[in-house]
This record gives structure tokens, C-alpha cells and sequence, in this order.
């Protein structure tokens, strides 16, 4: 035992993959000890915020009204601004219009940084959304009135007026300046999704470690009942033989040649909504996923059938439990561990294609994978951009799995001698 | 060693690869509650055609296009999506299965491309215009309609379109017991062709003389076909008067008076051609032809390859729903515009609601009713399942009627304050407390009736991206009050079926009557009225089978009455009752019609403000079809 974990600690795509694996394991045990927030939680009004740190708008204006937490910084702020949004295509379409319609000479102005001031000059003099514009599409005029709403608040830099409802209408209650800034530190209401939200306004990555927490769980429920089925039917069939041994392979072929992936769509679609939860799925999983254990444990324990340790057990006497649970067990066990690996990936991977159709647990009850992809799908989130909200789940599956399948390929080869270096 | 690795990578990746291919492949159900929310009444028609839309799987519209000999010059085709949803199955109005929602749509706002109604509706003032006919009027006690035809109206086999045409079209909807005759029989009584364009419908009476309901009879002018007498006989003696055989005539060799006729069908789009001698050019019409030469429509598999062939100018009108359909413009920059420019950028007529089932233990109870209305979170349900693309509670208060001025002028808002509920979760537990619905065995789930813990499905389709959204944000808010709420999303036609017989707890739908005249008394009959209510399968709206004496006879008044200040107190009683029974309640408002153009070939779109007056009804509904005639190429 000591010499295997030695052994396995010298491979390095075991370790690799152990390391991920409890990189993720850790993930999901620490994060959820500091955010404790429900990952179910609709935070977000409306779908798709990207990632980044909001903070209150409120909060913001009176922290840039007040003297104490308001900072003046030399900066130039409509300059930037006018960068930031005024892009050169936005620029072109200024003179565009303006030489088709503001009746300005073809290059008597152009889009140079220099000629800027003088763009928005010319802009805010011949600009007129009353134009008939002719020969114009709806959007393209639409897209000008918007331009021009946003040049507006660009050129203003006068100072900013705080009103608040009194008992005579509006009363003034201060005012920003300019080049009044704020630390993001100050502000008291502020919260930072780092991975977004998703379509229900939920936090992607709060939902995500819930998620991996599930779909790890599903992995391994599935894994332990399709090995130990897989296992338990393998090991009789193989040593016991004759008819039994026909029989369960029988069964197996049968399992074997219909494709599991329908027959769990069709025992998830038959259980119904209200029954799928968690280890329900899960069970379905595993109940369809234990034909390829079976066979391979069967081969290998009509192999060892007839070695001589067996052979001795059977002329002392010993039951067929006895012997299947000493003489041949132990003996199939490593391949079992790796088995019973596998079959945790698959199980998480299955999990996420049932849930993708729809066939998984309920949205509001439970956070997993699959469902995650399957919302992200649903609001077109990989037409529309939102890659936060699709992307860190593939990766996650990507990874869960990768870890250990490189974890099964380094313990076969410190189980298998044949196939070391 | 090497080789494991590299192997153990490519496992890794093929079983994620896998994953996602599978997610690619099957793509949820087309239509997203776009196609049925116009009118219920259409339901039975495009939802056939929905299913047909999975099999017809992933055939790449586009590829086809460029092989295809029956392809159309781009700048003489005007391309929709989201109409039509498979082959198409026929060409007849008699239909009770037709799947051909390009050409036929027989509702409020009916598609006037092939056939044509007497009159069509503009859901912007709520009146009817002209088409085949030319005026109407009633008869003093609203028991004979009379409409004038236009005389310069023609088949398209040059023979004129006169009132026997009319009188014969009803009588054979009648005879055969077509959806359309089985719905009217119950009020028209007859239809008289007085001289060749002047036809008189007479109302059913009661035993008292007073007609049944004339706002049925006024329904049926902008609602229903007109089609040919020679050509109907025709079709009779060829089927051997055998109604079924009738019903099922595919009548490829339709004689119809529309602006188009078929050009080219099959799995892939549908074609219809400008019929270049129609008789609309007449100066009593439209006085000139349609923009478009041909009108095609690409069979989508979704919504989703739908909105990439719309982003690539592919698609000009796009009637589906889009998340978030301002980022087509303001970030992506492309010429797509809808009819107005900023949120809810549509006319939001239609009203998705979620139906109780009342004869359900719980859902009897108005209290376990009000309280979960009141406990759903309507703002998340307007910003995150619509994306903004729907006023507000706050904006709209609620009622029995949708957004629009005509409909809003016909309550008064201010005796309903009392009556309109928000949002309140603690509101919601201390009804269900006061009237002693409780959870007394600790698991965190209310009883009722004593040990039976409350837990109820919510239904509707599977892919309705944002009906399936929304009933989830209906299911936590069910999680917050201590009442178990499950979603079911089963394909379309279950769904339908659930609906129709009762079998369900809590249901979304939309009631029929949006965009039409017989609006917003429809509606109401939809929401609350028991008529049918013992039956086995009840087609038009109530559901959820809820009963009130109040609410019958009021809604028997309202089609009689004809003073506005006296329709104004009705409908303003009926919404009480219904926000203090909550038989059921709106969810959101939402447009009877996404109106999505993309300007890359086509432009001069109907917009809000631009005085034509024409709604933005997808350029093919009820007085939206104007909208073709204005059309022009965009200058290059």
C-alpha cells in the first residue's frame, strides 16, 4: 500500500490530475464558507450583467456631493470621455450626415483627433432630428438621435445639480463637480460578481461552486451504484459461470446494445418532474451505466477463476461469498478503483446532457451544470456575447473530467506493470 | 506514455465536445410562446406545425437558398421568420388542422395575403378599415349588419367578388362545421346577400328579440375569408359534399382575391408571389401594388438559427421574441430596428396569464390564490424573462385590460387602487395565515386542507424560453411563502390538451382576444366566463373552470350596451372581481406580435410617430398588411 502511494506520487499525470481535482474539491468546501449568499438568489434584475464590481449610483452621487468623501483630481474627464465614446466610426457617421444633410462641404471637415471641438460644434449647430433625412433607414436615424443625446451629456462639464422632491417643487440639495471622484472603497453598497450573472439576474459564480458541489455529488452516487452493480454482477457471473453466467450476460448484452443515454432519457422522462431530485438523478445514472463494468470484471475474474489460490479456497470448503470476498476481490480491486473513477466522470458528464434536455433536477431546487448550460442555451447567451454564463461551466466539466481521467491513466500505470516507463 | 497522455487529453475534450453537441442538437422547442400568443384560436393551427419544426431538424435554410432553382432576386423578396413553422399542409380556410401560418391566419388582425376579410382591424385606434368591404352599419337594436363590398373587388380569375360569394363562404362554414362556423353559427343566424355588393348579417335573438351577442357578429368582418362561390362548389362536388373531405381539400387551386398567390413550398421555405393583376390597385383601394414581389419564409428549426439569419440580413421581419433585442442595434450596430425605439419597443396587446385551476383543493380557496399572485416577483419577471420588453405593474396597473389607450379608457383606474396587488411576499403570508392556512408539521409547506401539504405544477411548453422562465420565477416564489410550486414544461401539444380538459394546477396561457374588435369583452369572456364550464373540452379560455353569477351576467350585458360611460362601470366592476377572486393573473404584458425588421434591403417600416397609422403587426396582419404598400429598396 505505502509502496503504491509512493508509486503513484511519482506519476505525474496522477498528480496532476489529483491536484485539480482537489484544487475544485477545495473551491467548493471554502468558497461557500465566506459567500454565503443563497446561489439561487435572483440578485440581478434583468439577465446577463457582465462581470465586474457594481456599486450603488446612489451611494455614489452623495458620496461625490459630500466634501468629506468626495476627492478633486486633476484630470481632464469630458477629454476621456469624448474618447471613450466618441469612436471614430461614430465620428464618420457625424460627417456623413453632416455632409448630406447639414449641408457642409465633402472634406470640409474631417475625423482627426485635431478636428474634434470642431466636429461637435458643426454637430450641435446643424444637427436636427426633424430633418426629413431622406433616403435615411429608421435605425440610422435612430442611431443619430441616439449619438446626439450621448454628445450632449458628453460636452456638458458644468457642474452636476442634486435636487430633491420638496414641498414647492424641486429644491437644490448640492451639486458635482467635474472632476469630483470617489473611492470605490467608500462606497457602502456595492457587490462584485466576478463571473456575471446569468438569465435569472443569479450570481454565476456562487451558482457555480453550488453547481460543481451537485454535479460532484451526482458523480459520485452514480459512480458507487453503477460500480457496485457492475461489480457485483461481474464477480458472479464470472465465477460461479454456466447458466448464471449466461444469464447476466444475457442481461448485459441487452444493456449493452440498446444506447444507455435513451434509456436514461426515457426512466428520467417516465419518473417525472417531482421525483428528480439529486440522488434521484443520480441513481438513474448509475442504474444505466454499469453494463461495461460487469463485462470487464467478469473477464478479468474468469481469469483468476482457476489459479491455484483459488482452487485450494474451494477444496478447504469455503463458500462462494468467502471466496469472491478474499481470493478474488483483491485481486480485481485496482481495477475497480479505476473503474469506479471513470464511472464518476461519465456520471457528471451524463448529468449535464440529462439536465441540457431538460430531464434534470428542477431549476429552483438545485444549482448543477447541466442546468446552467441549458438556461445559458435557452437565452441564446452564445449568440448574444454573455460567454460568462456558459463558459466557466464547460470549463468546470472540462476540468472535472479531465482530472480524472488523467488520475485513472496514472494509477493503471502504477497497477498495470506493463505499461510503466 | 506520450500517446496516454495525448489520449487522456483527447478523451477529456471529445466527452466535453460531446456534451456540447448534444446541447446543440437539441434545441428546444421553436416557437417560444411568440406564434400562439397572438390568438389562442390559432393554437390548434401552428401548434402541428411546431412539432413539424423538430423534425424538420437542422437543415441549414441558407445552404438550400443557393442550390435552390425556385431562389428569388434578394431586392424583389421580402423574408420572414417566425411565422411558419414546417411544410406547409393546405390552403384552406375550412381547416381545422392548417399549419400555413405564412399565408393564413383567420383572427382578430387576420393575414391578409391570400384570402381576404371584409375589413381589417388596426389595433393602434381599434377600428376597422376597409378591404372588401367599404362601410358597415348596424340596424338600430344591433340585429342586422349591413356591409357594403367594394365593387372594383375581383377574384383573381377576373370575375367579380360579390354579396352571394359572402353569404355562401358563412353558409358553408355552417354546413360543414368548420372551426370558424362552429364558433359563429352560435350568433349569426344568416347571412343575406341583398343585391351583388350588399349583404346583411342577422344577429341570433333571444326569445325577447335581443340580439345574442352583436359584438360576435361584428367579429366575424375583419375575422373571417371570403371565398368563392363557383370555386366552393367546386371544391363540394369534388369531395362529393363529404365535410371531412372538405375540410381536408388542400385547395392548391385556390380562387382567393389577395394581393399573393403560392409560388414554391416545401420543407426548407415558402414562397408567395404578387399576383400582379390584383384588383387593390384599384384607386378605391390601395391604389398601387405591393412593394415585395414575393414574400418567403425560411423554415427555421428555431428562434435561435431565426435571430442568426436576422442579424445577417437574411431575415427583413422577424415576428419572435429576442432577449435583450436592443443589443442587436446599440452594440452590434446593425440596421435592425423594432416599431419603437426604446422599451417595450413593441404594442404590448397581449396578456400572458396563469390560470388556477379552481376545482384543485387549495386553488379553491381565493386566499391560496391572491397569495401566491402576490408573492411572484413581477419586476424579475419583466426585467429577466422579457428583458425589459413589457411595461410594468407600476407603469400599467392591473386589470382586465391590456396596455393599449382604447382598452385603458374603459376602467377606471382609480376604484380599482384598492383592488390591484404588487408584489408583497409578507402580505401574502399574513393572508394565508389569517385564513388559517398553515404549515403546522414543521417542513416548512402550508396544508390544506389539514395534512395535505400544498404542492402544485406549473405548466407550459418546453422552449417557451421566457414562459419557462417566468413560471420558474413563479415556482421560488412559491418557495417563499410555504407552498410547494413544480415546473412542468411538456411538448406543445400536451400542454394544449392539459389545458383544454382541465388537466392541470397552474397553467400559463394567453387568453385569445388581442388585436380585435370584439376586444376587450373577448378577453374578459376568456378570463371569467362559465359558459361551457361542465363541458369535457373547453376550447376558449376560463381553464381553470371558475364560476361567478356577478361576472355571467355582466358579461351577457357589455355586447349589448352601447353608452360608454355604462360599459366603463361594467368593465371597471368586472376587473374588481376578478383582482379580488383572482381566478387567474396576468404575468406580463406582452406584444401581440414581435415586430423585429432588419433595414439592409427593405425600409420605410411602419414606426410609432410616422403618421401612416399602420400597426406593427409583422407587415401581413389585419391593417398591418399597409405596411407592404410603403415599403421602398434602402438607396444605396
Amino acid at each position: 500500500m505505502k509502496n503504491t502511494i509512493k508509486q503513484l506520487r511519482h506519476s505525474s499525470q496522477f498528480m496532476v490530475g489529483f491536484v485539480i481535482l482537489v484544487a475544485i474539491l477545495l473551491l467548493i468546501i471554502i468558497y461557500p464558507i465566506f459567500v454565503t449568499a443563497d446561489p439561487l438568489e435572483m440578485v440581478g434584475r434583468g439577465t446577463f450583467f457582465k462581470p465586474g464590481t457594481y456599486v450603488s449610483v446612489v451611494d455614489a452621487v452623495t458620496d461625490g456631493a459630500s466634501t468629506q468623501k468626495s476627492y478633486t483630481l486633476n484630470l481632464d474627464t469630458s477629454a476621456s470621455r469624448l474618447n471613450a465614446r466618441l469612436s471614430m466610426e461614430d465620428r464618420e457617421a457625424m460627417v456623413d450626415w453632416l455632409v448630406r444633410f447639414g449641408g457642409v462641404a465633402e472634406g470640409g471637415i474631417s475625423t482627426s483627433d485635431d478636428d474634434v471641438p470642431a466636429l461637435l460644434e458643426l454637430w450641435s449647430e446643424k444637427y436636427d432630428s426633424t430633418n426629413p433625412q431622406k433616403g435615411l433607414i429608421a435605425a440610422k436615424k435612430k442611431y443619430y438621435v441616439r449619438l446626439d443625446k450621448s454628445l450632449k451629456e458628453l460636452n456638458n462639464s458644468t457642474d452636476m445639480i442634486l435636487a430633491a422632491q420638496g414641498e414647492d417643487g424641486l429644491e437644490q440639495t448640492g451639486t458635482i463637480a467635474d472632476d469630483s471622484y470617489v473611492n470605490v472603497k467608500d462606497i457602502a453598497n456595492q457587490r462584485t460578481f466576478i463571473l456575471g450573472t446569468d438569465n435569472f439576474g443569479r450570481d454565476v459564480l456562487t451558482e457555480l461552486v453550488a453547481a460543481t458541489k451537485t454535479s460532484i455529488i451526482i458523480g459520485l452516487i452514480a459512480g458507487v451504484v453503477a460500480t457496485a452493480i457492475g461489480l457485483f454482477l461481474g464477480l458472479f457471473a464470472g465465477f460461479i459461470g454456466g447458466v448464471v453466467d449466461d444469464f447476466i450476460m444475457f442481461v448485459t448484452n441487452l444493456f449493452t446494445v440498446i444506447p444507455s443515454f435513451v434509456i436514461l432519457i426515457l426512466i428520467s422522462y417516465s419518473v417525472g418532474a417531482s421525483a428528480r431530485g439529486v440522488t434521484m438523478v443520480a441513481v438513474i445514472i448509475g442504474l444505466t451505466s454499469w453494463p461495461w463494468t460487469t463485462r470487464s470484471v467478469r473477464s478479468q475474474v474468469i481469469s483468476l477463476r482457476n489459479r491455484d489460490h483459488v482452487n485450494m479456497s474451494k477444496l478447504s470448503g469455503h463458500s462462494v461469498i468467502r471466496i469472491i470476498l478474499v481470493d478474488i476481490l483483491p485481486y480485481v480491486a485496482s481495477y475497480v478503483v479505476m473503474a469506479f473513477i471513470l464511472q464518476i466522470s461519465s456520471g457528471i458528464l451524463a448529468e449535464a446532457q440529462l439536465s441540457m434536455l431538460g430531464l434534470g433536477p428542477a431549476t429552483t431546487t438545485t444549482a448543477t451544470l447541466g442546468l446552467m448550460m441549458n438556461w445559458a442555451m435557452t437565452y441564446t447567451a452564445h449568440l448574444n456575447g454573455s460567454w460568462w454564463a456558459y463558459f466557466p461551466v464547460i470549463l468546470t466539466i472540462a476540468l472535472i473530467s479531465f482530472s480524472l481521467n488523467l488520475m485513472n491513466t496514472g494509477l493503471d500505470q502504477v497497477f498495470n506493470p506493463t505499461l510503466r516507463d | 506514455m506520450k500517446m496516454k497522455k495525448l489520449m487522456a487529453i483527447m478523451l477529456s475534450l471529445s466527452m466535453v465536445v460531446t456534451v456540447a453537441a448534444c446541447g446543440g442538437g437539441e434545441q428546444p422547442a421553436p416557437t417560444d410562446g411568440t406564434a400562439d400568443v397572438s390568438a389562442p384560436e390559432e393554437a390548434p393551427t401552428e401548434e402541428p406545425a411546431a412539432e413539424e419544426a423538430d423534425t424538420a431538424g437542422d437543415t441549414a435554410a441558407d445552404e438550400s437558398a443557393a442550390a435552390d432553382p425556385n431562389s428569388t432576386p434578394r431586392e424583389e423578396t421580402l423574408y420572414f421568420a417566425g411565422q411558419q413553422w414546417g411544410t406547409i399542409n393546405d390552403w384552406n380556410p375550412m381547416s381545422s388542422n392548417s399549419n400555413n401560418g405564412m399565408a393564413m391566419t383567420q383572427a382578430g388582425s387576420a393575414r391578409e395575403l391570400v384570402w381576404e376579410t371584409l375589413f381589417m382591424y388596426n389595433m393602434l385606434d381599434g377600428k376597422l378599415y376597409g378591404l372588401l368591404g367599404t362601410e358597415y352599419a348596424w340596424n338600430d337594436d344591433q340585429t342586422e349588419l349591413t356591409v357594403k363590398l367594394n365593387p372594383d373587388a375581383k377574384w383573381n380569375d377576373g370575375t367579380q367578388v360579390t354579396a352571394a360569394d359572402v353569404a355562401y363562404t358563412f353558409d358553408t362554414h355552417v354546413k360543414y362545421e368548420s372551426p370558424t362556423g362552429a364558433d359563429f353559427s352560435a350568433y349569426i343566424d344568416s347571412v343575406e346577400a341583398v343585391d351583388d355588393t350588399t349583404v346583411v348579417f342577422h344577429a341570433k335573438v333571444d326569445g325577447s328579440g335581443v340580439a345574442v351577442n352583436p359584438l360576435k357578429v361584428l367579429d366575424y368582418i375583419p375575422k373571417v375569408y371570403v371565398m368563392q362561390k363557383a370555386y366552393l362548389e367546386t371544391v363540394e362536388a369534388r369531395n362529393n359534399n363529404d365535410a371531412n373531405a372538405i375540410k381536408q381539400d388542400k385547395m392548391e387551386d385556390m380562387v382567393s382575391s389577395g394581393p399573393y398567390k403560392p409560388f414554391y413550398a416545401d420543407d426548407q421555405k415558402v414562397v408567395i408571389q404578387r399576383d400582379d393583376n390584383y384588383w387593390g390597385q384599384a384607386a378605391s383601394m390601395w391604389g398601387k401594388l405591393p412593394a415585395p414581389k414575393y414574400l418567403a419564409h425560411m423554415v427555421f428549426s428555431g428562434n435561435d438559427t431565426g435571430l442568426v439569419a436576422l442579424k445577417n440580413g437574411e431575415v427583413d421581419v422577424a415576428q419572435m421574441f429576442v432577449a435583450n433585442v436592443q443589443d442587436l442595434w446599440e452594440k452590434d450596430g446593425l440596421p435592425i430596428s423594432t416599431y419603437i425605439d426604446e422599451a417595450p419597443y413593441g404594442i404590448c396587446a397581449a396578456i400572458p396569464t396563469i390560470w388556477f385551476n379552481t376545482k384543485r383543493d387549495g386553488l379553491d380557496q381565493k386566499e391560496i390564490r391572491k397569495a401566491i399572485a402576490m408573492a411572484v416577483d413581477y419586476k424579475q419577471i419583466n426585467e429577466a424573462a422579457m428583458t425589459g420588453q413589457s411595461p410594468t405593474f407600476e407603469e400599467v396597473p392591473r386589470s382586465i385590460m391590456n396596455t393599449t389607450g382604447a382598452e385603458q379608457k374603459l376602467i377606471d383606474q382609480a376604484a380599482l387602487k384598492d383592488y390591484q396587488f404588487g408584489n408583497d411576499v409578507e402580505a401574502a403570508k399574513k393572508i394565508l395565515d389569517d385564513a388559517g392556512v398553515v404549515d403546522s408539521d414543521g417542513d416548512g409547506i402550508r396544508e390544506y386542507p389539514a395534512g395535505n401539504n400544498l404542492s402544485f405544477k406549473a405548466e407550459c411548453p418546453e422552449g417557451w424560453s421566457d414562459w419557462n422562465a417566468t413560471l420558474e420565477i413563479i415556482a421560488a416564489a412559491g418557495k417563499d411563502i410555504g407552498i410547494n410550486i413544480e415546473t412542468y414544461f411538456p411538448d406543445a401539444s400536451t400542454w394544449t390538451e392539459d389545458q383544454t380538459t382541465a388537466n392541470f394546477d397552474i397553467l400559463m396561457a394567453t387568453p385569445n382576444g388581442t388585436a380585435s374588435i370584439s376586444c376587450p369583452w373577448q378577453r374578459a369572456y376568456e378570463f371569467m366566463s362559465s359558459d361551457n364550464n361542465d363541458a369535457e373540452v373547453k376550447t376558449f379560455g376560463n381553464f381553470g373552470r371558475w364560476q361567478n353569477d356577478r361576472v355571467d351576467e355582466l358579461l351577457k350585458l357589455i355586447p349589448l350596451e352601447q353608452d360608454e360611460a355604462k360599459l366603463k362601470e361594467y368593465y371597471t366592476e368586472l376587473s374588481q372581481i376578478y383582482l379580488d377572486e383572482v381566478p387567474s393573473f396576468a404575468a406580463m404584458y406582452r406584444p401581440a406580435a414581435f415586430h423585429i425588421v432588419n433595414e439592409s434591403v427593405w425600409t420605410n417600416y411602419p414606426q410609432q410617430d410616422d403618421g401612416t397609422n399602420v400597426p406593427p403587426y409583422d407587415c401581413t396582419d389585419g391593417y398591418g398588411v399597409a405596411a407592404l404598400y410603403n415599403l421602398t429598396l434602402v438607396e444605396e
